[in-house]
């Protein structure tokens, strides 16, 4: 009996339609605590904070800030190089509308709330910057230790550069060259299920954290982190998510509501609001950028400058990733062989952002397929034909001069045409991903061919 | 006045971590009576990795599907698996339950060799009895080769497996070149959008979608279809419906509920057609490649292209509201709508640009040859 | 005060003021009903009250004194499930599950009334119900097959057998595997 292929209803199906399936905040602890975060209003100021009104309160067990943090501050991608540059609670400063100065456990939310209200902080507020376009201006101002943008890609760059071919020849060799800008917009999760995190002390002293995070032992990596614990003290139990779409990897509520927990000797559940989670959750990133395709009249592409500036927010998280994967992509499904691309990771006073479905390449497809059929339409050349042409074919290489083994552009294209009803010519009709030769070869794109050995 | 316009896009997208170096690892035992239990360290975040990869120990190791109980749920029994992130979890994980899958049946396979005395290599799992190939009159089930291993020889039947793809290293910062393929696969799709926009309200409403997707091998082809009507959604929610800050890059305005936020709802859902193609990878388990990621990437361009079809005037930031739309409309109304010719340069949204908006001498501004 | 649960009259501590879904998740321990977003837009803690859909996040428990109210575990068991259910599991109109027990729910209320729903009737009985997961296209494909009738069992898991392997649209042959 094959089961692979199989039409099968899911594995957990019977849960979910009987109301049965158990999310964190299912989970039911006795003697459990409620959490609320005290959040800066302001997008970028020196802080002063003083929460000794707010742990007098009959009822609140709990007050924590970054003095009660073994390692405040972390970096979700050390582990590939990415140095650390965001507090888990800010300690002096707050470069975001939003960001977190303090947590509060007591016996339920209003409470909770009410004892928010009565720490007491003092913001000093500073200019803020959230115009990526002016981050390099002489007067803009600074957001970020490292400085306004991230200066720490390999070799200790300021900036991911891919450069293949001579662009230089080839925009000389074009008969037209067309440039646009494309800037599409910061998006929610927005996931039905926000965030909670649920910490549970347990009487051998290790910490059971009920999470909603997209990567147990990702987000276990993260509290450790922060905590200086090793990693058997603790025990992540999650794995039935209510939706994530990249946002459930930022751990967000795990590490403070560990923090309340080992606090008050008490399980502590911080569940964000819907209004936290759509004014104060990482969101997918802005991203701005700027393609110039130098381009012959009978439609191949033979260069592409481009110029993206990503907008991180007030810190890093994994934006330099996602740039880089990026500039990886930069090319789309086609083959263009000269290429001058530089790209930057800019700091802003804004929510940080962070990975979203499609994370650094969404907005790369948005802005490089706009492009094309732009580029077919100043041509005066079918969209389809246009496409078919400089699409990627086994043994072409991409931006990074990877052999593309098996590339299905071609296939997906004519089966596009057939479901619209588009007539094409003979010619195009029949293309296939095969390598290249003939007509599909002509000189500009020899180079970048990879040997029949490389393609494999 | 209404006018309908159509656009189309192509688009790649990777499996796997950018660069790799992102393990999985998945345990399996079998009980006494040769039930299955299965250790992922996998989150399911409504993509149906539980399903699709209990599915891959079934065909792998031979038994039913209802014979196998599947344990994501802590870091105590289950060990690492980077995320369900990066289009992940079928190549990279689904690799790992394989692995681990294959090595219990080498295990099972074992036992009943002893069992039948027939040489493993002869041995096959079907349906949850171990039969000889060409004679399956002998033979003996899972179950027995259980109770045999647990009482006559005192084995625990497992199979581990672990994938990992190598770190793909950046070896020039300058040219971006590599020393591997930095990904473990490449998924394509092809959109074609048709859209209706009123010219005097903005509106855009997108009619119809029709998608073609590359998915290597659909292990369950109803959980793809599935990732690829929630993805529509999503970029259709990316293309002309939601944004965090109105006034971007302003951060006023961000509205704190639903009726601000505009998610996609059930009213308005463009009719969706959707086309699966099977290209099967080279390293992923039975040939599948991830697309849930790639299944919101493709409308946004196509529906963006439908619009300059329609009403002749292009829209490059998103979303496409009904506010830029009527301003580029009377733009365009103005002459002004053309993009600026110089030589052979052709040159669009210069209002936009780093070149136009950053201060004179920032090191962000370029030239272009014309 | 006293409200009648799924069937079962059930004494009720809370203040007069208290959500429903506080009272039904936090006092009694029904979970299905979630706190999606407490402002009564997401429609993932809609249960009935006299047979209705209503917003449990916005309903003051004290006016409901005296209905009946009933969420997914009244609907059916695993081992015996109303066949809106049994449609929601084979067609795939549940993916991460969260908004499920609200659809569930509205798509109940409208079938009682309207039988025979047309695409448009579901629509609106759904147009407060966010899902971010599914696209909306299997809900309405499951609420339409348990309108029909078109359930093949309510026995806990279809077997195998009704699973059958479907081909892929296009084949590319000869490709590395």
């Amino acid at each position: 009996m094959k089961v692979v292929g199989a039409r099968l209803p899911r594995y957990d199906g019977i849960g979910h339609v009987t109301g049965r399936t158990r999310y964190v905040d299912d989970v039911r602890v006795p003697g459990m605590l409620w959490a609320k975060a005290l959040r800066s209003p302001v997008d970028h100021a020196g802080i002063r904070v003083d929460t000794s009104a707010a742990a007098r309160i009959r009822g609140v067990h709990a007050v924590v800030t970054h003095e009660d943090v073994p390692r405040n501050v972390y970096g979700h991608l050390e582990a590939l190089g990415i140095p650390g540059d965001e507090p888990l609670f800010a300690e002096d400063v707050v470069r975001y509308k939003g960001q977190p100065i303090a947590l509060v456990a007591a016996e339920d939310e209003d409470l909770a709330a009410e004892a928010v209200e009565a720490i007491r902080v003092d913001y000093d507020e500073r200019p803020a910057l959230f115009d990526i376009r002016k981050a390099a201006d002489t007067d803009a101002p600074k957001v970020h230790h490292w400085g306004n943008w991230y200066p720490h890609f390999e070799g200790e760059m300021d900036r991911r550069q891919i450069r293949k071919g001579d662009v230089d020849r080839a925009f000389d060799q074009a008969d037209v060259i067309v440039s646009g800008v494309y800037r599409p917009a910061a998006i929610e999760h927005c996931p039905i299920e926000p965030q909670t995190g649920l910490a549970v002390p347990e009487p051998d002293g290790r910490l059971t954290i009920y999470s909603v995070t997209q990567a147990l032992y990702f987000s276990m990596g993260v509290v450790a982190a922060h905590l200086e614990w090793p990693l058997n003290k603790l025990k992540f139990v999650g794995g039935t998510v209510g939706g994530g779409f990249g946002g459930k990897v930022d751990t967000a509520a795990d590490t403070p509501a560990a923090l309340a927990a080992l606090k008050s000797g008490r399980p502590v559940k911080w569940r964000w609001t819907r209004e936290e989670e759509l004014l104060c959750s990482s969101t997918r990133a802005p991203w701005h950028m700027e393609i110039a395709d130098a381009v012959t009249s009978d439609g191949w592409i033979l260069g592409r400058r481009m110029l993206t500036l990503h907008d991180s927010g007030a810190y890093a998280r994994f934006s330099p990733y996602g740039l880089t994967k990026h500039s990886f992509h930069h090319t789309g499904a086609y083959t263009i062989p000269n290429l001058h691309f530089d790209g930057y990771v800019v700091f802003t006073n804004r929510v940080p952002t962070t990975a979203m479905r499609g994370f650094g390449v969404t907005g790369l497809s948005f802005a490089t397929e706009l492009h094309v059929s732009r580029i077919a339409n100043v041509l005066g050349i079918d969209p389809f034909e246009l496409r078919l042409k400089n699409a990627n074919r086994i043994g072409d290489t991409s931006p990074n001069r990877i052999a593309l083994p098996d590339p299905s552009t071609v296939p997906t294209i004519l089966d596009i045409a057939d479901a619209l009803g588009h007539e094409l010519p003979a010619e195009y009709r029949t293309m296939t991903r095969d390598r290249r030769d003939g007509e599909l070869l002509p000189e500009h794109l020899v180079a970048q061919l990879a040997s029949t050995e490389e393609a494999h | 006045m209404k006018h309908r316009g159509r656009g189309i896009s192509a688009i790649e997208y990777p499996t796997g971590m950018n660069q790799n170096g992102d393990p999985s690892q998945v345990w399996i035992k079998l009980k006494p009576d040769g039930r299955v239990d299965v250790f992922s360290g996998t989150s399911d975040i409504g993509n149906g990795s539980k399903t699709i990869q209990t599915q891959i120990v079934a065909e792998t190791l031979g038994v039913p599907y209802d014979w196998i109980t599947y344990d994501n749920s802590n870091t105590d029994s289950s060990p690492l698996d980077t995320g369900t992130f990066a289009s992940r979890a079928t190549f990279v994980a689904g690799n790992a339950v394989l692995k681990a899958a294959k090595a219990a049946r080498e295990k099972v396979l074992e036992i009943a060799s002893k069992e039948l005395e027939i040489d493993a290599s002869d041995l096959d799992v079907v349906d949850g009895e171990v039969v000889a190939k060409g004679a399956p009159s002998k033979s003996i089930s899972v179950p027995d080769v259980a109770v045999a291993a647990t009482w006559t020889y005192g084995e625990l039947l497992t199979g581990v497996g672990a994938h990992l793809n190598p770190f793909a290293t950046i070896t020039d910062p300058e040219t971006g070149e590599v020393d591997l393929p930095p990904h473990a696969a490449i998924s394509y799709a092809s959109c074609a959008a048709e859209v209706e926009v009123d010219d005097e309200t903005g509106e855009v409403r997108v009619e119809r979608l029709w998608q073609c997707f590359d998915v290597g091998r659909a292990i369950n082809p109803l959980l793809v279809e599935g990732q690829i009507e929630g993805g529509a959604m999503m970029g259709l929610g990316l293309a002309v419906l939601e944004e965090c800050y109105p006034y971007y890059p302003g951060v006023d305005h961000r509205g704190p509920e639903f009726g601000a936020y505009l998610a996609p709802g059930i009213k308005g859902m463009p009719k969706v057609d959707t086309l699966i193609i099977e290209n099967p990878s080279a390293g992923g388990p039975y040939g599948a490649k991830g697309i849930s990621e790639m299944a919101n990437n493709p409308q946004p361009p196509a529906i963006a292209a439908a619009v300059y079809d329609a009403v002749g005037v292009w829209i490059t930031q998103l979303p496409i509201t009904p506010e830029r739309i009527l301003r580029a409309l009377e733009r365009k109304e103005r002459g002004e709508g053309e993009p600026r010719r110089e030589g052979k340069l052709v040159s669009f949204d210069e209002e936009l640009s780093v070149n136009t908006v950053a201060a004179e001498g920032s090191v962000f501004q370029y030239s272009l040859p014309t | 005060m006293h409200l009648i649960v799924n069937g079962v009259e059930r004494e009720v501590d809370s203040a007069p003021l208290t959500p429903l879904l506080h009272v039904l998740r936090e006092e009694l321990g029904i979970t299905s009903p979630k706190a999606g977003c407490q402002q009564g837009g997401c429609g993932s803690c809609t249960v009935l009250v006299g047979g209705e859909p209503r917003r449990s996040c916005l309903l003051a428990v004290a006016t409901c004194e005296g209905f009946e109210v009933t969420t997914v575990e009244g609907l059916g068991t695993p081992e015996r499930l109303a066949p809106l259910q049994a449609a929601f599991h084979e067609q795939y109109g549940a993916q991460c599950g969260f908004c499920t027990p609200g659809m569930l729910m509205a798509s109940h209320a409208l079938l009682e009334r309207t039988p025979s729903p047309s695409r448009r009737d579901i629509e609106s009985a759904l147009a407060g119900h966010l899902c971010r997961c599914t696209g909306y296209v299997k809900i309405i494909a499951a609420v339409e097959a348990a309108a029909r009738g078109d359930v093949a069992s309510d026995q806990r898991e279809p077997s195998l057998a009704d699973a059958d392997p479907s081909e892929p649209d296009v084949l590319i042959p000869g490709s590395p595997a």
